[in-house]
């Protein structure tokens, strides 16, 4: 607490009665000992650890005498090494004063994590230069959170792309929207098989209503499709072929009369119901 | 090793064959053998060919499958393949198997149905 007798030094943010007793240097000495959240450390000017203070211990694992006179090469992979990456750090760093890079880092027990780290170049009165300032910071944690979050996006992305939905008692449909490139479509192939042999499906519905063009590598895909599907055992319905769709497909000279098609997706589960209880007596009779 | 892995069973008048997971070369050439031999003996009117345990297809198999289901036809039978592994019928496709004169089925119980509904359904649609 602040002695109202004593007035503030001027100039200065050492306010407190305390910085009368104490150098601020010290103070800052103090500071950069005990901050645990970051690795800071000074080298010499080939690379050598000067000094160590308790998050460097902390993040990399060793302890100050087992690190200081050691060049700073300990804390990087032996590829990264390998590749020069360290006589890198520090050339930029000398011709730019400053460098910033994220990757991995290698601790005391040879396990990795994912760091932050700033270098840069200390220089005296003269500009001469005396050594460099490095400050790393652990971002293991967040860099998991972030793949954990774009894996989940991905997940929510392959859902989205290639629904593949049992509307009907043996009959699954597969409402595609939007342009379809290889990757889909082999998606598409995949969940498709996948779900048509989970679900004992004899019907496979594929409605290209929201597709709004279809080039010959998409068409080749998508007979493809077909032809597995059938190998199953099950029939693929198109359905949504519009009149634009049609033309194409016709110029492209790509042949479907083996394929079943239907304009409507109502079309097409109609044929797909009447054809399943066409079906179904002999069915029964055999259970009976 | 054998053929012996093989077993073609007759149901009344189908020939029920089951194929084990990884067929060689040999047990193949021995499928078509067995499968001829018996369609005469029974005067069998069509097979089922069980191939739910096989995960892999190459082009021997696949050749031997689609020249089978043929002589079968011409000996007055339908071929009926059943429970065929979504990864096997890519590998089919990428071998561009398209399997055009056979017909297919889910799983051998359905195979069975259309054997007892009206044949060749598929082309009728």
């Amino acid at each position: 607490m602040r002695k109202p007798t004593k007035a503030p030094a001027a100039g200065s943010t050492a306010a407190s009665p305390l910085v009368d007793k104490v150098q601020t240097s010290d103070l800052l000495h103090l500071l950069v000992d005990s901050v645990k959240d970051y690795a800071i450390l000074l080298l010499d000017k080939d690379g050598k650890v000067l000094t160590w203070n308790a998050g460097a211990e902390r993040i990399k694992g060793w302890k100050a005498n087992e690190i200081i006179g050691q060049h700073f090469s300990r804390f990087y992979a032996p590829e990264d090494i390998a590749k020069g990456k360290t006589e890198t750090e520090l050339k930029v760093t000398r011709e730019e004063g400053r460098f910033e890079d994220e990757g991995w880092r290698v601790r005391k027990d040879g396990s990795r994590f994912w760091a932050n780290v700033i270098m840069t170049a200390l220089r005296d009165k003269n500009g001469e230069l005396v050594g460099f300032g490095k400050v790393t910071r652990d971002l293991s944690a967040s860099r998991a959170a972030q793949d954990k979050l774009k894996k989940q996006a991905q997940e929510i992305m392959e859902m989205a792309t290639v629904p593949v939905v049992q509307v009907w008692e043996g009959i699954v449909l597969v409402p595609l929207i939007g342009m379809l490139d290889s990757q889909r479509t082999q998606q598409l192939m995949e969940r498709l098989l996948q779900r048509v042999t989970e679900t004992s499906s004899p019907f496979a519905v594929l409605d290209i209503t929201g597709v709004p063009t279809i080039d010959t590598q998409t068409a080749q895909h998508l007979i493809e499709t077909i032809s597995a599907v059938r190998l199953l055992g099950a029939e693929v319905i198109l359905t949504g072929v519009r009149p634009v769709i049609a033309q194409t497909l016709v110029h492209l000279g790509i042949d479907l009369s083996n394929v079943l098609t239907r304009t409507s997706l109502a079309a097409g589960l109609r044929l797909a119901i009447s054809t399943l209880n066409e079906n179904a007596p002999a069915r029964t009779e055999r259970a009976v | 090793m054998s053929a012996d892995r093989l077993s073609v069973i007759r149901i009344r008048d189908l020939l029920m064959v089951t194929v084990p997971p990884d067929p060689d070369d040999v047990t193949i050439s021995g499928l078509q053998q067995r499968v001829l031999a018996a369609m005469e003996q029974y005067e069998a009117k069509g097979v089922v060919l069980d191939i739910s345990p096989v995960d892999t297809l190459d082009s021997f198999f696949a050749r031997t499958l689609s020249e089978t289901a043929q002589m079968v036809g011409l000996m007055g039978g339908r071929t009926i393949i059943a429970g065929m592994r979504p990864a096997v019928a890519v590998t089919a496709v990428q071998i561009g198997l398209t399997l055009r004169k056979i017909e297919t089925a889910l799983n051998v119980d359905r195979a069975l149905d259309m054997v007892s509904s009206k044949p060749q359904l598929k082309k009728s649609l």
